[in-house]
């Protein structure tokens, strides 16, 4: 700066006047090229990728209630990692080089872990203290609470469960701390995926923030005697450990102290600007096998879908992943010139769920009948095939279209010969001269929603069903009342694990609000998830899936579409990720071309 | 007219608890707040944690009195009593509301400045000239942005400012037919709105015909848009320019001395252009205020020795020349460092920028950054600027026109004044009058935020802050925003009605 001369200037727009003059050139500008646009841009910072959020991010620790939002899962993705994670085909992949492990038994189960040395920004090495913290806020071991009795102490409140971990002994680690064994009460086929990216928080920050040392935190967490509801007890230390790791890491602008920035990812948090921007920084001390490859990454929030893609278009962003997606934003997406689409189906899933706690559909024919006459294909053709062509009917309950064992289930749980089409005069016989009237629960402010209950109505009332509106903007309020027929609603299938089959299927399941029961199903349940064998499990939850559709339990319609928006000047991301971690799954590959 | 205040501020008080009540009963009971948890993977652990974190098992009136109680402690001053609760992300509402606020002022704070004053300015202009085609020009002009939606008017400006703008600087080349096109077009409107003879017209149409043509090429030739540059030709041509205007509009040319001054003025910041720029290294907003202060001082100064029979007018003229002088030495500065802003690694030769308030990531100094925020706000500030053109202009060309055809300005005419006189200081001033209570009530409004604005340039701003809020069943923060706005419209429409008793002695406030 400050070397600008005018006479330069003037001398060069003097000869470019004169030049134009005495040749009569049609073309005027472009001369002096020493400053020409933007094609020697990327040189001198180079490697920066920027990405547009909807969200505005608020926490560096996503796993507490309050924090629990997507795009702090996605920035935890590209500053965390752990034993594992998850492709986009939703299957497991051990990550080497943060540690590996292995199952030593089957009879109890138990797991050997090995760290390989991995080591947070600052240096600090990830440690027993780190596993014990981690392995204590997923076990939940010390909680004494009784929430009925209002009693005792939660104290790490997460966001999860600690479905898995919860029946684990406390680590048994080694000599030297770098492999520790973890035992389990009860088979559990979760194991893989028990050490949970999103709970690892650095044990030393956490300390100081409590004000005390490493060593006493981990005193404290190995000392303290397991929880017990009937005899809580105060543990004060504890209970600052838990507050300090729930609060501390909460902030949505850049803290004045960054050690709570500290990162064992590709890349570490550098400048955070509130409800605009985080900035990511490649992390120089970075051990594991999946160094980012860019200097920088920004992800900023910008709410608006056109806003994200005139800034795609402008090259303000580089990548775009909208939560919600309709035709207009994938049209307009698609007319782009320079940007690659992605696309795919999301984890989210429209469902059609019959109530069994309805005098409506106690018959099993009158259930049959019904979802015989729900026009699935015509629903996907008509409302989702605009956004996004490949996508078809959903035919399971457990698994979406890009999982690998989708195949297996749909060969056997016989959605596509029960209800694949649209069978009036089967479900007319069905009911044999019965009109039931069924009144169906979602929500009337979701337009989609709205167009598929208006079709599911035209064809059910050509077989003789009255269909009932109960369309309703608080439809949620009234899922676990019980008071409809049928619902209309999405589940977010959690991608990877089984939690799922005993929340929504087995009888008095938290999310089972249409009062499913079957025995056979509840047993399946219990053995799939203490299951280790992955076929055998898989096979016991096709079995699940086929008895929901022999059962008339209701039908899965179809996934949410999704997309990436990735400018052409990106390399490494290729696939669409349907799980929270979104595009960022591996923000490791990502560099510019 | 202190107890009329008491009076004002009383109700105004009593105003605010009752709505405060209203708004927060109609946000508990416009919908669920727990609607986006269901059908989460979490939700068994998400629904208690919520429902405990903002006391949704109590009644929406209970609540109401814990957030009354809290925004109460906020009278006490010095104690650490005040809370406005928490939002749902369990952010303190109070540090959300000062966030969205700065948000807020800075996007529309430029804007309203300036729809103020070229509004202002059109009205008048177009009241001297009523009926003419400038007249129409104008009212055709305004009426046009009034009457755009905001969302289209930005996703437009989005779509020809900044993307084809920065498109066309990759290679930035025009044809020369191209460029006279350009010429006929802006010539065409210059004669549509010029007014008197036909001879005159044309003459003006052809001016601006080759002004146009005359600029565009020569910006286009010294490759002007890639490494911009006044330097002291162009800051010392603007400077007469302003010089000359400043004279006509304050005292008429036929104060010499006051013209004089004016120009000497520029003379003196010509002379301070170079050891100017070493002073800029390195510099800040205050080396940059402290230049057009000084700059202002020198102006006031050589008006005063200049004298003449009205020292005020020289001082005034020369004073304000010199603040444009700064100004443009000021912008020289900024031009400097565009080409290096241009080459950053951020911006990638793509300077106008289309959403939010700043490059997430660039680092710079006063100047970079400087550009940056210009970049950034250019759009959303010629679309605020744009849409409330029209209620100026036209608030004012009516109070104008009003004002023109007052006796006192007839007998001020036939007391034998300029017209100059006339209208600079009879008619202006008094047709103002108006306008200052339409100002201060778009001051009040200001800090409610342009909910639409924001959203389309991801500003997360007040409005962004109450949609949002609304949109999450989340009544703690959408009761910050509605305090806010609420009290700032409170003691705003007070100014205004003191301020047009001050302004205006027929009205007087009954005390």
């Amino acid at each position: 700066m400050g070397n600008y001369t005018f006479k330069g200037k003037a001398a060069v727009s003097v000869a470019a006047i004169a030049a134009l003059a005495l040749s009569g050139c049609a073309n005027v500008g472009g001369g002096g090229d020493e400053n020409g646009g933007g094609d020697n841009g990327g040189g001198q910072e180079g490697g920066v990728v920027t990405v547009a959020e909807t969200n505005a991010f608020t926490a560096v620790n996503n796993a507490t209630a309050a924090t629990n939002l997507d795009i702090n899962g996605k920035i935890a993705n590209a500053t965390r990692e752990g034993f594992i994670y998850v492709n986009p085909a939703q299957e497991i992949v051990p990550n080497e080089g943060f540690g590996s492990y292995e199952k030593t038994s089957d009879d109890p189960l138990t797991v050997e872990y090995t760290l390989n040395d991995p080591e947070w920004s600052d240096g600090n090495a990830i440690d027993k203290a780190d596993i014990m913290l981690w392995w204590s806020i997923l076990s939940g071991y010390h909680n004494d609470e009784d929430a009925e009795a209002e009693t005792g102490t939660k104290y790490f409140n997460i966001a999860g469960s600690t479905d898995i971990m919860g029946k684990t002994d406390k680590p048994e680690f080694s000599e030297d701390g770098k492999s520790f064994t973890i035992t389990y009460e009860e088979p559990q086929s979760d194991w893989e995926i028990a050490f949970d990216n999103d709970y690892l928080q650095p044990a030393h920050v956490v300390a100081e923030q409590a004000g005390m040392t490493e060593d006493e935190l981990l005193k404290t967490l190995e000392d303290s005697p397991e929880g017990n509801p009937e005899d809580p007890q105060e543990r004060p230390e504890l209970e600052e450990i838990g507050k300090t790791w729930a609060e501390a890491f909460q902030f949505s602008d850049k803290p004045e102290d960054e050690s709570l920035l500290v990162s064992n990812g590709p890349y570490k948090i550098n400048d955070i600007v509130e409800n605009n921007s985080v900035t990511l920084v490649k992390n120089d001390s970075y051990t594991g096998d999946n160094a980012g490859k860019l200097d920088e990454i920004t992800v900023r929030t910008i709410g608006d879908a056109t806003a994200q893609i005139q800034a795609l278009r402008n090259g303000e962003v580089d990548i775009m992943a909208p939560g919600n997606v309709n035709k207009d934003t994938i049209d307009q997406v698609n007319e782009l010139d320079n940007v690659e689409v992605i696309q795919g189906g999301q984890l989210a899933y429209d469902h059609l769920d019959l109530n069994f706690g309805a005098d409506t559909f106690e018959d099993q024919a009158v259930r049959e009948a019904f979802l015989k006459t729900v026009p699935r294909q015509q629903i996907v053709d008509q409302l989702i095939k605009p956004v996004n062509d490949e996508a078809s009917v959903l035919n399971s309950q457990m698994w979406v279209t890009s999982q690998e064992e989708y195949g297996k289930t749909t060969e056997e749980n016989q959605a596509e010969d029960l209800y694949g089409d649209v069978d009036i005069d089967g479900a007319k016989e069905l009911l044999d001269g019965k009109t039931p009237t069924v009144r169906i629960l979602y929500n009337n402010e979701n337009p989609l929603r709205v167009d598929t209950f208006q079709l599911i109505k035209e064809s059910a009332e050509q077989a003789g069903f009255k269909v009932e509106d109960l369309g309703d903007p608080n439809w949620s309020e009234k899922l676990a009342d019980g008071d409809y027929d049928a619902s209309l609603f999405g589940w977010v299938s959690p991608g990877v694990g089984t939690e799922m089959l005993s929340q929504i299927f087995k009888t008095g399941g938290g999310g089972n609000y249409n009062k499913y029961s079957n025995p056979e199903v509840d047993k399946l349940t219990d053995e799939a998830r203490s299951n280790l064998d992955k076929d055998a499990r898989d096979e016991q939850i096709v079995q699940i899936d086929k008895h929901t559709f022999e059962d008339g339990y209701g039908l899965p319609l179809f996934q949410s579409p999704g997309f990436f928006g990735v400018s052409d000047q990106i390399d490494g991301v290729t696939e669409y990720q349907p799980n929270q971690d979104g595009v960022f799954w591996n923000v490791w590959e990502w560099s510019r071309k | 007219m202190i107890s009329y205040i008491l009076r004002r501020l009383v109700t105004a008080v009593f105003i605010l608890l009752g709505a405060s009540f209203i708004v927060y009963m109609m946000t508990a009971a416009s919908g669920d707040p727990l609607w986006d948890l269901y059908g989460h993977p979490n939700a068994a652990q998400l629904i208690p944690a919520r429902t405990e974190a903002l006391n949704l098992d109590q009644p929406p009136i209970l609540r109401y009195f814990t957030w009354l109680g809290g925004a109460l402690g906020c009278l006490a001053p010095f104690t650490d009593t005040c809370t406005l609760g928490l939002s749902r992300e369990g952010m303190e509402v109070t540090q959300m509301l000062a966030f969205a606020m700065g948000q807020t002022i800075m996007l529309v704070t430029a804007g309203t400045i300036l729809a103020i004053v070229i509004g202002i300015t059109l009205g008048i202009v177009s009241a001297l000239r009523q009926y003419s085609g400038l007249d129409y020009g104008i009212t055709f002009f305004t009426f046009l942005c009034f009457s755009l939606p905001s969302f289209w008017l930005a996703v437009l400006l989005k779509e020809i400012v900044a993307i084809s703008f920065n498109d066309f600087l990759q290679d930035p080349v025009m044809s020369l037919a191209s460029i006279l096109a350009i010429g006929v077009v802006a010539g065409l409107i210059w004669y549509l709105v010029s007014f008197g003879k036909l001879k005159t017209r044309i003459l003006m149409g052809v001016l601006g015909f080759l002004v146009t043509s005359g600029i565009v090429y020569f910006v286009l030739a010294t490759n002007w848009l890639t490494a911009p540059f006044l330097g002291i030709p162009l800051i010392g041509l603007t400077g007469v320019l302003v010089a000359v205007i400043t004279t006509i509009l304050i005292s008429g040319l036929r104060n010499k001395r006051a013209l004089y001054a004016g120009l000497a003025t520029v003379l003196v910041g010509l002379a301070l252009y170079f050891p100017v720029q070493s002073f800029f290294r390195g510099a800040g907003l205050l080396t940059v205020i402290i230049l057009c202060l000084v700059m202002i001082a020198i102006g006031a100064a050589i008006g005063f020795f200049a004298g003449g029979y009205d020292r005020g007018q020289g001082m005034r003229v020369a004073g304000i020349t010199g603040f444009f002088v700064a100004l443009l030495i000021i912008l020289d500065r900024f031009m400097q460092s565009w080409p290096n802003y241009l080459d950053s690694g951020h911006i990638r030769g793509r300077p106008i920028a289309t959403a939010s308030a700043a490059t997430p990531g660039l680092t710079g100094d006063f100047w970079i950054m400087g550009i940056d925020r210009f970049t950034h706000l250019l759009l959303p500030t010629i679309a605020l600027t744009l849409l409330a053109l029209a209620s100026y202009s036209r608030y004012s060309r009516a109070s104008m026109l009003e004002i023109m055809g007052q006796d006192y300005i007839r007998t001020a005419r036939a007391k034998g004044l300029s017209e100059r006189t006339v209208v600079m200081r009879h008619a202006f001033r008094n047709a103002l009058i108006p306008l200052a209570t339409l100002v201060a009530y778009d001051i009040g409004a200001l800090i409610g935020g342009a909910i639409i604005t924001e959203s389309v340039f991801a500003f997360t701003g007040m409005g962004q802050l109450f949609v949002q809020s609304v949109r999450n069943v989340d009544p703690n923060p959408v009761m910050g925003v509605f305090l806010v706005t609420g009290i700032v419209a409170m003691v705003f429409n007070l100014i205004a009605d003191l301020v047009y008793s001050v302004l205006d002695p027929r009205v007087r406030v009954k005390a």
